[in-house]
């Protein structure tokens, strides 16, 4: 295998892809996505926990209280978010209707310490944005009530939870999850499967459009030529993850061991590009290819999740900074596959190569 | 019909060159490959995702505590005696000494903290559950009774909260009172029955679960709930349903795009064009089976499923729209990678229009602008109207239609069998669907026709930017929504110029603006004959769609934008082209912000 050969073939193949402004597809794809679920992110907890958003904390919210007096009402007097008025059951749902106050909270005759549960019913506006906000806001002074009565009733539990004594929730935090646990190792891993899925373009392009023959006939092997495909695609991956990262420290998201989490997602990436690369040399054609291929990579990435370990956990793990020493047997089991598949291509891509010559 | 007989002819040739292409061994591995798949899926489900295993770490000083947090995999928990665990705090995210939880201050502490406090809720209420005397653990139900509003929604969306004006005395209703009957203390269910639902909400997958709860509780349908109980709903698994839906539809248009590429690949369907058989008909022919093949999934997961068929109509056009952009992108594309790029792009761009606004399906009318939301309405067990049909399916239905008949004017040799760059392209796509006989006609059938995909995409913008804070999301819309109105109505004059630079005489140019100007209204005021008020009362509706009162003004409004492009095309050329569309587009907003703004003041 020559170097000069690769390095002709990974450059034309460059060339190609920037002349047809691909890559910019690929990058705008990415920024799409992210863009997307950060949107997402904000959206959801917005609608769930509006408080995080601090343009509705400013306002009351006018509650209608019906039926019998209690320690909610209390609890809903004392209460920055609302503003209590005493109604009439009948009078308050239709100013509800009117969208005059938020809701309607009718407290039944029951005392606390009943057997019964005590019955609180709530009107609210069906399918509504504002319902949404202002029950998230109920939510937390019916919580408080329900510990009220847990306590009065708490005599006739029979076995009482480990105590456990929390702090005050603290603001912030909500999106770290999403942000280190399933953004970081998505996005970071998405180049290993685009340029996966590259590489058999590139490949059966040259059986499709025939312009294999005219390859061959040049002091170029077919194996070289194989090689470079795969070595063009998987300069794309670091270079890619990389800007990845860049653009998240950009946006103020702290990521650890960067240059780490660039060495295994370059090395884990050559198992899916070679996997794409077996496919292609064998059935040479586009759509089986890539229909066979799509599937595998389900299949495999549904199995490596379920792994405990597994490279994807290990990305989450070095962002964060919680990884230790296992990291480097995932590497080393990445590395043992990745050499093994390499074998594999070599020698299906020489034996393709002399059935080539012999014709 | 010797077009019937044609179209059958293709079909079944698009059939038989896809399975003989196929089975040569990728049938075997295909099937080999999905009951690895149906094998895996169940593997993941037992073991679970283990993305965020390790993500904390945690000090205890109690082995029960210690056991209690280590069935989270996310955490990595470390038992030691409590002066340890002080003198090492830096260590650790959290840590429990004597019962007090003690998070540190970074961002890691504090999500740390919070997850923490979830499973310890999950704890206890799995504690409760088993309590003989429910009542005493759960002593609060809430009863929702849901309240359908006189006012439409627009109230809450035009930024002014109607129901906030804080006041001393009671708000006074003006319509007559009906009255409300009291509603009744008692539950009118038993313990166990009470019990059963509340273990049902407690096992369900955590794994999966993990994403969701952070959001909300728990989907548990039943009327009553318990106070942690009380968050919208997310529709979790009907939305995993949308999934397995959707996925099927995305594989078999790939094969369609893959077909369509095929053709073009070394003139192989200049045969086909050969034949005395009309465009139309072989398009029709070739995307047939395709068509027939998702329906007959649809159905088939349907019935397996066992859900209500009325689910398959808004997949309809949803199929339609996914058939009419595969034969676009194989047309268009000019290599594999090409190919490739543009159908991931295509699909990201579509999932998200069609997902994204389904999460929302409980919460907000707004997600009625994807079908799917349909899909999940009628999953949960909610009927929705012709209205909500034809609002969420109608530009799916449009587009579709336009790009199918855009594809049947460029199924040529010279389109098919010519290779030039993307954008040149398009435009060659869009010149060929306009007559240069009547280019005024062509304009203004061409700025009507550009509507549904208009609507589309500022629809999208709506979905963007409406979880932005008021003001931002206000500014944003209006910005981007002009800015895609002025390139729109400016594609036609342009693709006209870029084919003859002489075309913009004076006369021309004039008539030329005015006639987009007027195709542009006569489009947008059709659309919203269809979809009826539901977005155009709020106030980002009256942005997109700001012409409901006077014409003319409307009129001036987008002939005055086409005209500056136009203007700085003639004179400067090419070049000027963005220029001039920054400047339109800055009027546009300019307009808007004066009619918004005085309207909402």
């Amino acid at each position: 295998m020559k170097a000069r050969h690769l390095s002709i073939i990974i450059r034309k193949e460059f060339r190609g892809l920037l002349n047809e402004r691909t890559i910019l597809l690929a990058v705008l794809l990415q920024l799409f996505i992210a863009m997307f679920s950060s949107f997402l992110m904000v959206g959801l907890t917005s609608m769930y926990d509006p408080s995080s958003l601090s343009k509705y904390s400013r306002f009351k919210y006018n509650i209608a209280y019906t039926g019998n007096d209690s320690a909610l009402h209390d609890y809903l007097d004392k209460s920055p978010d609302f503003i209590v008025y005493d109604m009439d059951l009948s009078t308050a749902v239709t100013t509800l209707k009117e969208r005059k106050i938020a809701a309607v909270i009718y407290v039944p005759d029951t005392a606390p310490d009943a057997i019964d549960p005590v019955k609180v019913t709530l009107y609210t506006i069906q399918n509504d944005l504002q319902s949404a906000i202002v029950n998230v806001k109920l939510k937390d002074i019916f919580l408080k009530y329900e510990k009220d009565l847990r306590n009065i009733r708490g005599t006739r539990l029979t076995e009482q939870p480990i105590p456990l004594k929390l702090p005050q929730a603290p603001s912030g935090g909500d999106f770290y999850e999403f942000v280190y646990g399933l953004l970081i190792p998505l996005l970071v891993f998405m180049p290993a499967i685009i340029s996966s899925a590259l590489v058999i373009d590139l490949i059966t392009e040259e059986y499709q459009h025939e312009t294999l023959e005219t390859l061959i006939s040049t002091p170029v092997t077919f194996a070289e030529m194989v090689w470079s495909k795969v070595i063009a695609c998987e300069l794309l991956v670091p270079i890619q993850a990389g800007a990845w990262l860049l653009l998240l420290l950009l946006n103020g998201i702290t990521i650890e061991n960067v240059p780490l989490i660039i060495i295994q997602v370059t090395l884990t990436s050559f198992i899916p590009i070679l996997l794409g690369a077996l496919t292609a040399l064998h059935y040479r054609e586009r759509t089986a290819a890539q229909f066979i291929f799509s599937t595998a990579l389900v299949v495999v990435i549904l199995f490596v999740i379920a792994l405990p370990a597994n490279p994807l956990n290990l990305l989450t793990k070095l962002a964060v900074g919680t990884a230790g020493t296992e990291q480097w047997f995932v590497l080393a089991s990445v590395i043992v596959i990745s050499i093994f598949l390499s074998i594999a291509t070599q020698w299906y891509a020489n034996r393709v190569g002399r059935d080539h010559l012999s014709i | 019909m010797p077009a019937l007989a044609d179209i059958a002819t293709i079909a079944r040739w698009e059939v038989k060159r896809t399975l003989t292409q196929m089975s040569k061994d990728t049938l075997p591995l295909a099937i080999v490959l999905f009951v690895l798949l149906v094998l895996v899926t169940g593997f993941a489900a037992q073991s679970g995702m283990h993305l965020q295993d390790g993500m904390y770490v945690v000090g205890v000083d109690n082995p029960s505590i210690a056991q209690l947090l280590s069935s989270d995999s996310r955490f990595t928990v470390y038992q030691l005696d409590s002066v340890a665990l002080f003198s090492n705090r830096q260590f650790f995210d959290v840590i429990i000494v004597h019962e007090q939880v003690y998070g540190s201050t970074t961002e890691r502490g504090k999500s740390a903290l919070k997850t923490i406090e979830r499973d310890y809720t999950k704890y206890t209420n799995h504690v409760y559950n088993q309590q003989d005397d429910l009542y005493s653990a759960y002593p609060l139900w809430i009863d929702i009774q849901n309240v359908k509003s006189e006012l439409n929604f627009l109230a809450t969306q035009s930024g002014k909260y109607i129901s906030a004006t804080p006041s001393n005395i009671a708000p006074v209703p003006e319509s007559e009172v009906h009255g409300i009957p009291t509603p009744s203390p008692t539950l009118g269910f038993s313990q166990e029955e009470l019990r059963t639902e509340l273990t049902k909400s407690e096992t369900g997958n955590s794994q999966i679960s993990r994403y969701t709860e952070m959001l909300s509780s728990d989907s548990s349908r039943g009327r009553f709930k318990t106070p942690s109980q009380l968050s919208p709903p997310l529709p979790f698994d009907s939305i995993i349903l949308i999934f397995v839906f959707i996925f099927p539809l995305y594989f078999t248009s790939q094969f369609f795009m893959m077909s369509i590429m095929n053709e073009r690949i070394e003139h192989k369907g200049e045969v086909l064009l050969s034949t005395p058989v009309r465009t139309g008909s072989i398009i029709i022919g070739k995307s047939l089976p395709y068509l027939i093949g998702m329906l007959a999934i649809s159905v088939g997961l349907t019935a397996y499923l066992k859900a209500s068929p009325l689910i398959i109509l808004p997949l309809i056009p949803v199929i339609f729209f996914f058939l009419a952009n595969a034969l676009i992108i194989g047309m268009v594309s000019r290599s594999f990678k090409e190919l490739s790029f543009i159908s991931i792009f295509f699909s990201t761009v579509a999932t998200s229009y069609l997902f994204f606004p389904s999460i929302f399906a409980n919460v907000h009318v707004i997600s009625l602008i994807s079908p799917l939301t349909l899909i999940i309405l009628t999953l949960q067990g909610t009927t929705y109207t012709i209205t909500d049909y034809l609002f969420s399916t109608s530009l799916f239905w449009l587009t579709s239609t336009v790009l199918f008949y855009v594809a049947v004017k460029n199924f040529k040799e010279e389109r098919l069998f010519s290779e030039k760059r993307l954008l040149p392209r398009i435009r060659e796509f869009i010149a060929e669907s306009a007559s240069k006989i009547h280019p005024f006609v062509s304009l203004f059938l061409l700025n009507g026709f550009a509507i549904p995909f208009v609507f589309m995409v500022q629809l999208m913008c709506l979905v963007l930017f409406f979880n932005l804070p008021m003001p931002y999301s206000l500014v944003l819309l209006i910005i981007f929504a002009a800015g895609i109105e002025e390139l729109t109505k400016s594609v036609g004059i342009y693709t006209f110029y870029s084919q003859d630079v002489n075309f913009l005489s004076w006369k021309n140019l004039i008539i030329g603006c005015f006639v987009t100007a007027v195709g542009f209204l006569v489009g947008e005021k059709l659309l919203l004959l269809i979809t009826i008020a539901q977005i155009t009362e709020s106030v980002f509706g009256s942005i997109l769609f700001l012409s409901l009162g006077t014409l003319w003004l409307p009129l001036l409004l987008h002939f005055a934008g086409v005209f500056v492009v136009c203007c700085a095309l003639k004179f400067g050329g090419r070049k000027w082209f963005v220029p001039g569309l920054i400047a339109a587009t800055a009027i546009h907003c300019l307009y808007n912000f004066y009619f918004i703004l005085g309207w909402i003041t």
